[in-house]
């Protein structure tokens, strides 16, 4: 039993990876409605253009992390107006096709990876890569290592100033309100196209300075891509789509279930209990655990 | 409309792969296939490097010589996609269309089980330079070989030569990835360590590219001497990683491939050192041969000038298929184009060989559990010293002596 | 509707398939045979992706599993309980048929894209469970009998997909049933006001979705003599099966025919040809995918039609087609 603690304390920081591989993810689902199958290669390219970009430069991959949101973010703000034009079609189901436009996207920038990258492994070094904070007490003992704790920091930043910047500021009451009801939104002077652009934006720069975070926690290369999208649909189905607040818990949990398996219970059976529980929580309670979601 | 579709493209098809008859030449068709995409292109590609650097060197001397006349290589490419199904249509293209003499064969497990049947239906023989899986081998396919031996046989090597460093180690972890190779090498640690009377404390297979690190943290305070890992690149990389970042370092840390790999070395720098490798060649070990390059540093300094890349023991596998063949054609002095009896005749000779080459003794077994496989070999364990992988055991063919127990992370 | 001798189209595919018979007599190329019956299993599994994708609205990310489910079974029956390969296979498709049936009830509830996740997160557990059991052979897959005999699969892969071809044609383009499903996929509420059972209709669908890809995943286990939990299990089916649908043209039988030939022919020769640009196929085919949805909504069959519209609606329409007066706006 003197491990519990410990096997918490690992499923938290595990789910603080997975809080900003998902938030992101549910903020463009509430407002556009849209799954991004490619979040995992938003990932990816952001861990490779940190890795890129620390060797190039030197630079702590953390210090360069600003640098890594303008530039996708700018992409974003870029291709969002053509998964717009997608899903506001009047062809078939829009929001289905949606997703299959960014199933395209995803597998293009595999490829694309693949090919300027590379297929080898990578990992970014950081100074908060060495280093962990231990704490023992007869036999009772708590381990946590520097960097991700640095991720959970991380985490929590970005769920505060995404908090602050839907709650509190006009941009945010502007996307709430589309969230909430296109067409009402826009007859009160939101502006549908620009709003989404730039959540869009927000996400892609989010999610790719998650794999900055990511890369140097764990490990780059051009097919890490999937897993994490398998992941970040999880969180979401778990806290309800588009329902925010219910990520960070969802996350957190999500980590810890997974911790748990892989000390106490036969870890080789880690992955199909994630999606067998995965499957069983769409078909009982699709708006999530609490109920929440779009 | 789909009607005119149709037949334009299976014109297409037909008009492109013409069927090209067997006329005279004077060189050897080669057809290789290896996974040049998909999932395991990293192996492939490392693999493509054995092959083509065997086949440059064999022509910078002109070619094999048969006779008085001497014949170069041709390597014909094709991608098995790291798809079993894509590799035996890959076969089947070289075979039929391009009417290869022989193949050379693919990086992974998988891959050459459905290639097997392939080349048996068309009797051409094979070898593949990688491919360590032991579940190859018990198919008996007549007309595959391998040069390197299956992890049952290489694994135990490794633990032997851990087992007696001093302080002995008394228990050990072992983990191992859910795909054919790692779970294969991590049962082969597993038993090893059982007949050399170590206490395996936990035994996990484990879904591919997991986030070990809760059940890294809950076995720190098992404190074993031994983590042994078989598993891919990334995993290894991962791993360490794992290990710095909880801060444990057990007294010896053992994987089986990647450690070879200069990615892991470069990915972990420092943190790389003094993990265990088991490995059937490195670019010191000590052989010698009359058969293109004549020893291994040879070898390593010409991988090195030709790729920039260091060799690793898969690419000077692969290198040592094209000699295998080399040597067997010359035996039986089979000229190009290979006639069917020819082929078979070129089995046969494969059979016998046994030749020294810079990779070490090349000799096939011809029955039981590692049929048709590089018995001859030693199996080596490395360890990674200073940036450069060193051989460690066993005692007859060490260079150096092992450096243990690890040095702690933080110490570094 | 023209009665099925006048039916011109029909005739046209039987005239196609006709000369597919003729085909092993003429070709005597076992490279090319090869490379045309995985031709024809693509068409089989893009038309029985199509039934819920294109005409009930459904996408099945799991679609996988069905394949899948068709090969192990057909393994494991020929294998471990030296069945036949037909009956073994044909117990495969059952088992699939099942498995539709009961994964169908629970799922179909679900809302589009709750419904793309739920699936492809069951396709995932199914592959794990494959992985870790030791009687599918766990990583290691299973090896199968060798029979290789050329002229034999290409038959046997172009009867299942010829039965699948011309078994939808009558379910989905003669008889009502095609009809009733694209209601469905239309307007769920307005076709049970129709009297229509929206719930049963999904579960044939995806029933009758399941059974060829089961029996297609059968053949090529016994094919490619050896499977494992990576090539049967995986995503690639699934991927695939979507790109040649949505290039080819949803809720039509010819699109998904048009987008196997021509995504296959494509896959082929670049890798036969361009093998050392392999990695630029998969931004290609990402590519061609993402530009489709944008540009080209029906497909390339939709690109084809569009010229030919008439004003009222018509069973060969592509997907998502309303009824359009010639001056509206495209989106």
């Amino acid at each position: 039993m003197e491990i519990l603690p410990q096997v918490l304390l690992d499923g938290i920081m595990l789910g603080a990876v997975y809080i900003i591989i998902a938030i992101a993810f549910s903020l463009v689902y509430g407002v556009m409605h849209v799954i991004d199958f490619a979040v995992g290669e938003w990932i990816m390219l952001g861990a490779f253009t940190g890795f890129h970009l620390t060797q190039w430069t030197k630079v702590d991959p953390f210090l360069l992390l600003p640098l890594v949101f303008l530039i996708f973010g700018g992409l974003g703000y870029l291709i969002q107006p053509l998964l717009q034009r997608v899903i506001s079609g009047h062809k078939g189901n829009p929001l289905l096709m949606g997703l299959v436009f960014t199933f395209g996207l995803s597998l293009m920038f595999r490829g694309l990876a693949q090919t300027f990258f590379g297929f080898y492994s990578h990992s970014i070094p950081s100074r908060f890569s060495t280093g962990s904070f231990f704490f023992e007490k007869g036999s009772f003992f708590l381990t946590v290592s520097t960097v991700r704790l640095a991720g959970l920091v991380y985490a929590a930043i970005i769920t505060g100033v995404l908090h602050y910047l839907l709650k509190h500021s006009d941009f945010g009451l502007g996307v709430r309100a589309l969230a909430q009801h296109k067409e009402a939104a826009g007859l009160m002077g939101v502006n549908n196209k620009r709003t989404s652009a730039y959540v869009y934006a927000i996400y892609t720069g989010t999610s790719a300075m998650t794999g900055v975070l990511i890369g140097t926690i764990l490990s780059v290369s051009a097919k890490m891509g999937p897993e994490y999208t398998i992941f970040a649909f999880f969180v979401v189905v778990l806290a309800g789509m588009g329902y925010l607040a219910g990520v960070p818990a969802a996350a957190l949990l999500l980590g810890v279930i997974q911790s748990v398996f892989l000390v106490y219970l036969d870890p080789g059976y880690t992955l199909l209990a994630v999606f067998a529980l995965l499957y069983v929580i769409l078909l009982v309670s699709p708006t999530g655990l609490f109920r929440k979601g779009v | 409309m789909r009607r005119t579709k149709g037949w334009a493209t299976l014109a297409a098809i037909v008009l492109a792969t013409t069927a090209n008859a067997q006329d005279a030449r004077d060189y050897y068709k080669v057809g290789v296939v290896t996974e040049l995409s998909g999932d395991l292109a990293t192996g492939g590609n490392v693999t493509k490097r054995g092959y083509d650097l065997w086949a440059q060197e064999v022509n910078a001397a002109g070619g094999i010589t048969i006779g008085k006349k001497k014949y170069p290589v041709k390597l014909y490419y094709a991608d098995a996609q790291s798809n079993p199904a894509q590799g035996a249509a890959a076969a089947e293209r070289l075979i039929t269309q391009e009417h290869v003499d022989f193949l050379l064969g693919p990086y992974s497990s998988g891959v050459t089980i459905a290639v097997g049947p392939v080349v048996e239906k068309y009797k051409v023989p094979m070898i593949t330079g990688s491919a360590e899986s032991p579940m190859i081998w018990v198919q008996k396919f007549q007309y595959t070989f391998g040069t390197i031996p299956p992890v049952n046989f290489t694994g135990a090597a490794a633990m032997a030569t851990l087992a007696a460093l001093s302080p002995a180690p008394r228990t050990a972890v072992v983990f191992g990835s859910n795909d054919t190779f790692s779970k294969a090498t991590a049962t082969a640690f597993n038993s090893a360590l059982e007949k050399l009377g170590i206490k395996v404390l936990k035994f996990n297979i484990v879904p591919e590219g997991q986030d070990l690190t809760p059940l890294l943290s809950a076995m720190k305070g098992m404190r074993p001497d031994i983590i042994a890992f078989g598993g891919h690149d990334e995993e290894l990389i991962k791993l360490v990683k794992d290990l710095h970042q909880i801060d444990f370092t057990p007294k010896a840390l053992l994987m089986h491939y990647g450690v070879t790999e200069p990615a892991f070395m470069e990915a972990l720098k420092g943190d790389a050192n003094q993990v265990f490798g088991g490995s059937v060649w490195t670019e010191t070990t000590k052989t010698s041969s009359k058969v293109l390059w004549k020893d291994s540093p040879t070898y390593a300094a010409a991988a090195l000038k030709a790729f920039g890349v260091a060799a690793d023991y898969t690419q000077g596998g692969c290198s040592a298929a094209g000699i295998a063949f080399q040597v067997a054609l010359q035996k039986i002095s089979a000229a190009p184009p290979l006639s069917d009896a020819k082929r078979v005749e070129l089995v046969k000779a494969l059979e016998a060989i046994d030749v020294e080459s810079f990779y070490g003794r090349i000799k096939f077994a011809t029955d039981g559990d590692y049929y048709h496989s590089n018995v001859g070999l030693n199996p080596l364990t490395v360890q990674i010293q200073n940036g450069v992988v060193k051989s460690v055991g066993p005692a007859k063919v060490a260079e150096v002596k092992a450096q243990y127990p690890m040095t702690p992370w933080s110490s570094r | 509707m023209a009665p099925v001798h006048k039916d011109k189209r029909l005739l046209g595919a039987l005239v196609v398939f006709a000369a597919m018979l003729g085909v092993p007599l003429a070709m005597h190329d076992t490279f090319f045979l090869r490379v045309l019956t995985e031709a024809i299993m693509w068409i089989g599994l893009a038309l029985s992706f199509d039934v819920l994708a294109g005409y009930t609205g459904y996408l099945n990310f799991g679609h996988s599993a069905f394949f899948g489910i068709g090969a192990y079974a057909t393994s494991l029956l020929m294998m471990k309980a030296h069945w036949p390969f037909p009956l073994a296979v044909l117990a495969g498709a059952m088992a699939a048929a099942v498995a539709a049936l009961v994964i169908g009830m629970p799922t179909l509830r679900l809302r589009g894209a709750y419904f793309a996740i739920a699936t492809w997160a069951l396709a995932r557990a199914i592959q794990q469970f494959a992985l870790v059991s030791s009687f599918t052979g766990g990583p290691d897959g299973m090896r199968l009998t060798a029979y290789l005999n050329p002229q034999y699969f290409y038959y046997v892969m172009l009867a299942v997909t010829a039965s699948t071809f011309f078994g939808l044609w009558f379910l989905l383009e003669r008889a009502p049933f095609g009809l009733k499903l694209k209601a469905v996929r239309e307007d769920q509420e307005s076709a049970k006001a129709l009297g229509l059972n929206p719930t049963k209709l999904k579960i044939q669908a995806m029933v009758l979705s399941a059974i060829p890809t089961a029996l297609l995943g059968g053949v090529f286990a016994y094919w490619v003599t050896f499977i494992d939990p990576g090539s049967t299990l995986g995503d690639l089916v699934s991927d695939q099966a979507l790109v040649m649908v949505v290039f080819g043209g949803m809720g039509t039988l010819v699109g998904p025919v048009v987008g196997a030939v021509l995504i296959f022919a494509f896959k082929t020769l670049f890798w036969a040809y361009l093998s050392a640009y392999e990695v630029l196929y998969i931004i290609i085919l990402g590519a061609v995918i993402a530009l489709s949805v944008v540009f080209l909504p029906d497909g390339a069959l939709g690109m084809v039609f569009r010229r030919r519209k008439a004003p009222e609606a018509d069973l060969e329409t592509p997907a998502g087609h309303a009824p359009e007066f010639p001056n509206e706006e495209e989106a």
